[in-house]
């Protein structure tokens, strides 16, 4: 018994990636942008069919990643120009009009490419797997996603702490206003982090696309797992997305492993519930001067 | 909770300063608790929307009748919490699902009882497919419909009361609740797909008879108009009062010394037990129960709803549900799956454009025509001196960017 849950610590590590990896664009769009992006799904199914494209047309998951960055950080630009730039004020409102966004990509998604499943197939490179402690199989194309999420969430964190941009938005986080006065453009700002949040979550689909079957429905349990994480890691702190991502990802893995799929979902959410009782605002969020 | 001095819109100043005309101050005079043009109005849809028995014989367009009041009992719940304390649920339909799955599953086992399936078991036919042979013993209550109503009314309340002391006492409302009410309706429809031996699972309840007659259907009417004026009651009562300025904001409440946790769980509680009861009356009346009605999806469509019938009003809720839902129910079959992109877009739209929905959008043009100024002028008016003041009030600059105003 033991041994069977230390194995599960282990496979754990993959779902701690993909949720790290699902929750990254939206912690930028969320955290730094302060857009409650309920269409964080419906980017993360573009960025799966544009890997589905890619691949129809011979190519592979290392040529979607940067497809599905291109194409669905246009389309987040797209969304930001079209409707997110009138309501940065109404935060609450942004979810209405960005689950409208993402009922309009269903559907639009699913009268050009039809009702039926797409599969993707891992890279010849990462086929097959190799097995740990003796009976765990473990696929190459999970340890895949573990090194994907660490090079993603040090991008971002390069991307914030060390480029011009991220210093730029840091400070507009910080005080709006007053980084207006000092000449930052805040609408441009705004503009390029929720155009860069949404690439990330193309990057997600384009990754993801290889263990799940594509299909127009399946970002959105993707986009409640992202906003979990946030939730419990911490709106706005990137050791939050790792945190979170690592205790909700482990905690259900091995608690499904016990009793069964739903009951471990259940647990969690309590566990997450009782956790921000004592933490509101998330594990590594700070607390907001008042 | 200090005493705060709060002069009643309802009551008539008695300290005021007597004297001519001129130099008194103006009393308040709070408007008639529903004004007579209303009562005449209301009265004569009710009329029409009752008689329907009487003048129509369309059996599809009854059955659609009570649905829509269902609905709209529901908005109306959301509306509760949303356009008039500020909380944006998106769980709301936990509390329906919940209200309709105890009678469904009332009615269902004693439609067994009477209907024998194919086996000859007396259990409904879903816990037969899933190989029990006999009622499991928590189910057993159930047999006894009454209790089961009980159940379905009672057991949302005490839930929301759980939730709102769990997340309200600790100051977690707004994007948190938001998607931990999100989470919440995501698992429980989760949780009745894996259980469906007690449930129906992905099938959901259904086959045991239905109540749409004309009296189920003056039944519902009855609750919408009880429950209407209920919520009347309440939004313009001082509880009322105190829930607009939490909506507004919860700081200055707070400050004033109002203990706005309590205020927002019992609001909660108000509108679980309303859409609970929606759900009682919806399993009843349609005869079909499945995971959609407690899903994340329904409770986002009651949220549009209120929207497009004008948030924070207590007649847009019925006008959303009736628009939203009927344009439904007679464009998706012409358009197909435009009609889900209609309605994508209407999110937008109301966001956008609309933002008071149809009976605010109404109400300010009316105010306008009066010369007044609108609802969104005034407040914005009224914030942008409360942002001068603090301005003037802080040596320290003006407040963190990040924490907006309102």
């Amino acid at each position: 018994m033991l041994q069977s849950i230390i194995t599960q610590f282990l496979s754990g590590f993959s779902v701690v990636a993909i949720l790290v990896i699902a929750a990254l664009g939206l912690a930028i769009i969320f955290g730094v942008a302060g857009v409650i992006n309920m269409a964080h799904g419906e980017m993360i199914m573009v960025g799966a069919y544009t890997a589905a494209v890619v691949g129809k047309l011979g190519g592979n998951t290392f040529l979607a990643i940067p497809i599905a960055f291109i194409v669905v950080g246009l389309l987040g630009l797209a969304i930001e120009r079209g409707v997110i730039q009138w309501i940065y004020d109404r935060p609450l409102e942004t979810l209405l009009a960005t689950w409208g966004v993402g009922i309009i990509l269903q559907v639009v998604i699913k009268l050009i490419f039809g009702p039926e499943l797409y599969y993707v197939g891992a890279p010849k490179i990462l086929e097959g797997g190799f097995r740990v402690i003796g009976r765990l199989p473990f696929p190459w194309y999970r340890l895949f996603l573990i090194v994907m999420a660490i090079l993603l969430l040090a991008l971002v964190f390069y991307v914030i702490f060390k480029t011009d941009l991220g210093l730029k938005v840091r400070a507009v986080r910080r005080n709006r206003a007053i980084s207006g006065c000092l000449g930052i453009d805040t609408a441009r700002i705004d503009m390029t982090i929720f155009a860069f949040g949404s690439g990330l979550a193309g990057v997600a689909g384009a990754v993801l696309a290889p263990i799940k079957s594509v299909s127009t429905a399946m970002g959105f349990p993707y986009a409640v797992d992202s906003y979990m994480v946030l939730v419990l890691g911490g709106v706005g702190s990137l050791w939050g997305v790792l945190t979170g991502g690592a205790l909700i990802g482990e905690a259900e893995t091995i608690l499904s492993f016990i009793f069964n799929n739903v009951i471990g979902r259940l647990l969690v959410f309590l566990f997450i519930v009782i956790i921000i009782r004592v933490v509101p605002r998330g594990i590594f969020g700070y607390y907001e001067r008042r | 909770m200090a005493e705060v001095a709060v002069r009643d819109p309802g009551i008539k100043d008695a300290s005021a300063p007597k004297g001519p005309a001129s130099q008194r101050t103006r009393v308040y005079r709070a408007p008639p608790f529903v004004p007579l043009w209303a009562l005449i109005g209301g009265a004569a849809v009710i009329a029409l929307i009752g008689a329907y028995p009487y003048y129509g014989s369309n059996a599809y367009v009854l059955s659609l009748l009570g649905k829509f009041l269902c609905f709209a009992i529901f908005a109306l719940s959301i509306d509760l919490i949303w356009g008039f304390t500020g909380i944006l649920s998106l769980g709301q339909a936990v509390y329906f699902g919940i209200g309709a799955y105890f009678v469904a599953l009332s009615l269902k086992i004693n439609y067994a009882l009477t209907h024998p399936t194919r086996y000859g078991g007396k259990i409904p036919d879903f816990m037969e497919w899933n190989g029990l042979t006999e009622l499991p013993g928590f189910m057993a209550p159930l047999i006894n419909t009454p209790f089961a109503v009980l159940c379905a009314l009672v057991v949302p309340t005490l839930l929301a009361l759980l939730f709102g002391v769990i997340t309200f006492k600790r100051h977690i409302y707004g994007v948190y609740c938001a998607v931990i009410t999100l989470a919440e309706s995501l698992i429980l429809q989760d949780f009745i797909i894996e259980y469906q031996a007690y449930t129906g699972g992905f099938n959901g309840i259904t086959d045991y008879g239905n109540y749409a007659t004309s009296w189920f259907l003056w039944c519902i009417l009855a609750v919408v108009v009880v429950f209407f004026f209920i919520a009347r009651a309440l939004t313009h009562s001082r509880v009322g009062t105190v829930l607009k300025s939490i909506r507004d904001n919860d700081v200055r409440a707070e400050f004033m010394g109002y203990n706005v946790a309590n205020y927002r769980i019992f609001v909660f509680c108000v509108s679980a037990f309303m859409a609970a009861a929606a759900g009682a009356l919806y399993a009843a009346w349609v005869g079909i129960v499945s995971f959609l009605d407690a899903g994340p999806v329904f409770s986002i469509e009651g949220v549009i709803w209120t929207a497009v019938g004008g948030r924070g009003t207590l007649i847009g809720p019925f006008i959303g549900a009736f628009v939203v839902k009927g344009a439904e129910f007679f464009l998706s079959g012409a358009l197909a799956s435009w009609w889900q992109i209609i309605v994508g877009g209407l999110f937008i739209f109301v966001v956008l454009v609309m933002r008071d929905g149809i009976v605010g959008t109404i109400g300010n043009w009316i105010r306008e025509r009066k010369k007044g100024a609108t609802l969104h002028q005034v407040m914005e008016e009224s914030d942008q001196k409360a942002h001068d003041r603090q301005l003037d009030w802080q040596p320290g600059g003006p407040p963190s960017a990040d924490e907006p105003v309102r």
